[in-house]
């Protein structure tokens, strides 16, 4: 596969899950804030400025009116705008460019889902979006033409080159994502305590587990009862949820054992599989340091220098 | 439903009395039975779905990356199968001797020696390569994909308006006119044996396999496009998709030991044929334009050498200047010994001073043109223009007479199109597409590009043009 064609889809791989992550993240903070926003005004402002803390390169371009409901001037920035490096439209629409650039490479029903996806956000963006409902309505309708997009590539791609760098820029990302989005919310978390108020403190924990789409996940195994210890244990080691840690680094091993065929330990084969095996045999002895803050750093550093190492290996030949 | 039969030129589907001729009876009828509700559903069915394609082009002076649907009327255009027949033949006739026209001209120059083209006139051309004289292409082919523009005349005569021997572009348009309409108005097909064009992007394929230089099993194609910028990228994209080859840019191609290799993340991977959408002026900066950013430094060498093939072959521009048109009747009988088959439009010459003085007394009935230049621009209308903007043109000309030629404006056919509510005749001219391998093959239709504006003559994308789709009719008609 040619170099360009590969750094093309690893970052479109890239940007939809990126584009996935912001959709997801935006709604499940909306629902907290607007269930908080009444009695506990200084939590459902936290969780928007955690978006930045997310997603740290962010630029907001509208201040926060006080007038105006707290929610939508991230919500705007997060979603619709383009001058926000970190927004779904400017997301979706570098995953596209990054789809143009190689249209030869992908089958016309992913190229045709996300034509639609970014038409459709455009539309939201020259048109505007009134009100809180609309918003929701529109992220929700995104969220689902981005999950058309990711469809569509599963279900009608080769397994094949073309596939596996998509989904290294997808596994790249994903781990990246939940690790920043961990980094934020589990300090401040554990340092809270559950006060008197322990509906809201479990909501919290709950909505950190949606955060990451785990919430149905981390149920099917413990039930219903939410114990931090065991949230973050799940968070970070369950074997088989999408967004855990472990799975993440597992799935990033795959692809790239993958792409480099069997038995040659490319430079960022033996980065991944190094944070791998971190994550598959020290479980026990994390959860016991429970130096969250600290394994979350390291995680995203390997990350970067896995970035680095792809690029120097498969994209600048 | 209202027709709005073409008075001045001839309409492809109304005979003079006004009524539809054979071919176009059934269409007219299908559409008749269509309320004008239904017509506007499908129609909108149709843009929607050029749009969620992304079958666009880029429009250039307008603000960066601006990707437009190139718009598409229903109304097909019917060609019957005799009527094809004679076109064909013409195409393949001229096809040959413009190859060899080429081959001539960077060899042996026996049509200069023998004065059939004046030397001069070919040497002095920018299409003319220098650093291209003496090499052979391989397979001894220069023109592997043809587009030649055919008009017809008052009388529905078809003739040659020019050939475009460098990188004809358009036919992704009649390859996607086809699925949107089979897809829209299924009916129409009911009523008609139309020949498929599906084939193009295989036949395409085997005839840059063809001039592959190195003999193996399997030569690495690939195609050259100047990147997501080009007017074209659409298509460029959508002919590797089709062909199954890789799309490259300049720089994913680099030249080492005299061998063209791309870069991919299993390292590099030599390349056996080139189908490059770049001109000649920016494929190689160091043979070439320096200043070219989408080139591939050092890819003359290798091709000179015969380790890789262009197509289409460097240098065959000289065959797409306007001036060298008006010889071709003659290189066809010099070349050929035959009779051209398809009649082309009468020019005057500017590299000729009497043919020049008439160019400047009649500018304002003719069109004139620069002879490089393609895409309908710096052009004149003579009978359109204000007298200021003729007189600014004809100073302009002055300045270099050689670079311009004029022929009198004739009046394109004309076809029913929607427009609005109803169907107007609007001028139109076709493109076919021929493709050079192992045989000369032409693609059954092409191109039927139409003037959307009332009264246009100019069916250029870039200046509001639409298209069509375009049937040739299998010879079982009736």
């Amino acid at each position: 596969m040619l170099s360009r064609v590969a750094d093309s889809l690893y970052w479109m791989g890239r940007y939809l899950e990126r584009a996935e992550n912001i959709a997801r993240l935006l709604l499940v903070t909306e629902d907290f804030s607007t269930e908080t926003q009444g009695f506990a005004e200084d939590l459902a402002q936290g969780v928007w400025k955690d978006l930045l803390a997310i997603f740290p390169a962010a630029q907001m371009t509208r201040a926060a009116s006080p007038f105006a409901p707290l929610a939508v001037p991230y919500l705007h920035g997060f979603f619709l705008d383009a001058g926000n490096p970190y927004s779904i439209h400017f997301s979706v629409r570098k995953a596209r460019e990054n789809a143009r650039s190689v249209r030869e490479a992908l089958t016309l029903e992913a190229f045709l889902a996300i034509n639609e996806t970014y038409l459709a956000l455009e539309t939201y963006e020259t048109r505007g979006l009134a009100d809180l409902p609309a918003f929701r309505a529109a992220l929700t309708a995104t969220q689902k033409g981005l999950f058309t997009i990711l469809g569509a590539i599963d279900n009608t791609f080769a397994r094949d080159e073309t596939w596996r760098f998509l989904k290294l820029g997808e596994a790249v990302e994903r781990l990246y994502r939940s690790a920043s989005v961990l980094r934020v919310k589990l300090p401040a978390l554990l340092a809270a305590e559950p006060r008197t108020d322990l509906p809201l403190y479990y909501t919290q924990w709950r909505t950190l587990l949606r955060a990451l789409s785990s919430l149905e996940n981390y149920r099917r195994v413990y039930g219903a009862r939410l114990e931090p210890p065991l949230v973050i244990a799940f968070l970070l080691f369950d074997a088989s949820a999408p967004r855990s840690l472990r799975y993440g680094a597992a799935a990033l091993k795959e692809c790239l054992e993958a792409i480099a065929g069997p038995g040659d330990l490319t430079p960022p084969a033996r980065l991944v599989g190094r944070l791998h095996a971190g994550l598959y045999y020290g479980e026990g002895e994390l959860m016991r340091e429970a130096d969250y803050a600290g394994l979350l750093d390291r995680v995203s550093g390997e990350l970067s220098k896995v970035h680095d190492a792809l690029a120097a290996l498969y994209f600048v030949t | 439903m209202k027709w709005l039969p073409e008075t001045k030129a001839f309409d492809e589907a109304f005979g003079r009395e006004g009524g539809a001729r054979a071919h176009y009876r059934p269409l007219v009828s299908i559409l008749e039975s269509f309320t004008q509700t239904e017509i506007e559903r499908r129609e909108r069915l149709q843009k929607l779905s050029l749009i969620d394609q992304g079958i666009t082009f880029t429009v250039y002076g307008e603000k960066e990356g601006t990707e437009r649907i190139f718009p598409f009327d229903f109304v097909p255009r019917i060609i019957p199968a005799r009527e094809w027949e004679r076109i064909q033949a013409g195409l393949v006739q001229r096809v040959t001797a413009l190859n060899l026209f080429i081959l001539d001209v960077y060899q042996d120059q026996r049509c200069l020696k023998d004065g059939i083209v004046p030397a001069e006139l070919v040497l002095s051309r920018k299409e003319y390569k220098r650093e291209l004289l003496g090499v052979v292409p391989p397979q001894r082919i220069y023109t592997h994909v043809v587009g030649t523009d055919i008009i017809r005349d008052g009388n529905g005569e078809y003739m040659v308006l020019e050939d475009n021997c460098r990188c004809p572009s358009g036919v992704s348009y009649v390859l996607e006119n086809r699925n949107v309409l089979s897809r829209v108005f299924p009916e129409f097909f009911t009523a008609y044996p139309v020949r498929g064009i599906k084939d193009y992007p295989n036949l395409l394929l085997r005839a840059l396999l063809h001039a592959a230089p190195r003999r193996t099993d399997k030569p690495v194609v690939v195609v050259l496009t100047p990147g997501m910028a080009n007017s074209a990228y659409f298509e460029h994209s959508f002919l590797a998709r089709e062909m199954g080859v890789f799309l490259v840019e300049g720089h994913d191609l680099i030249v080492e030991d005299n061998h063209v290799f791309m870069r991919t993340t299993r390292g590099r991977q030599k390349v056996d044929v080139i189908y490059r959408r770049v001109d000649d002026d920016f494929l190689d900066p160091l043979t070439f334009r320096r200043d070219s950013l989408v080139g591939v430094p050092g890819l003359m060498n290798v091709y000179r050498d015969g380790n890789v093939a262009l197509a289409n072959a460097p240098g065959a521009g000289i065959a797409d200047d306007k001036a060298v048109y008006a010889f071709l009747p003659e290189l066809i009988k010099y070349y050929l010994s035959e009779t051209p088959l398809l009649p082309q439009v009468p020019t005057y010459l500017g590299i000729r001073p009497k043919d020049f003085a008439y160019i400047r007394e009649h500018a304002g009935e003719l069109v004139i043109k620069t002879t490089g230049d393609s895409g309908g621009y710096n052009m004149l209308m003579g009978p359109f223009a204000s007298k200021k903007e003729t007189e600014t043109y004809v100073a302009r000309m002055r300045k270099t007479p050689g670079n311009y030629i004029a022929q009198p404006l004739i009046e394109l056919s004309a076809h029913p199109t929607y427009v609005e509510g109803r169907f107007e005749a609007r001028r139109i001219d076709l493109r076919p597409f021929i493709l050079y391998g192992d045989g000369i093959r032409v693609l059954p239709g092409g191109l039927t590009r139409v003037a959307l504006r009332a009264g246009s003559y100019v069916v250029n994308s870039s200046q509001g043009g639409g298209s069509k789709d375009t049937w040739v009719l299998t010879a079982r008609e009736t």
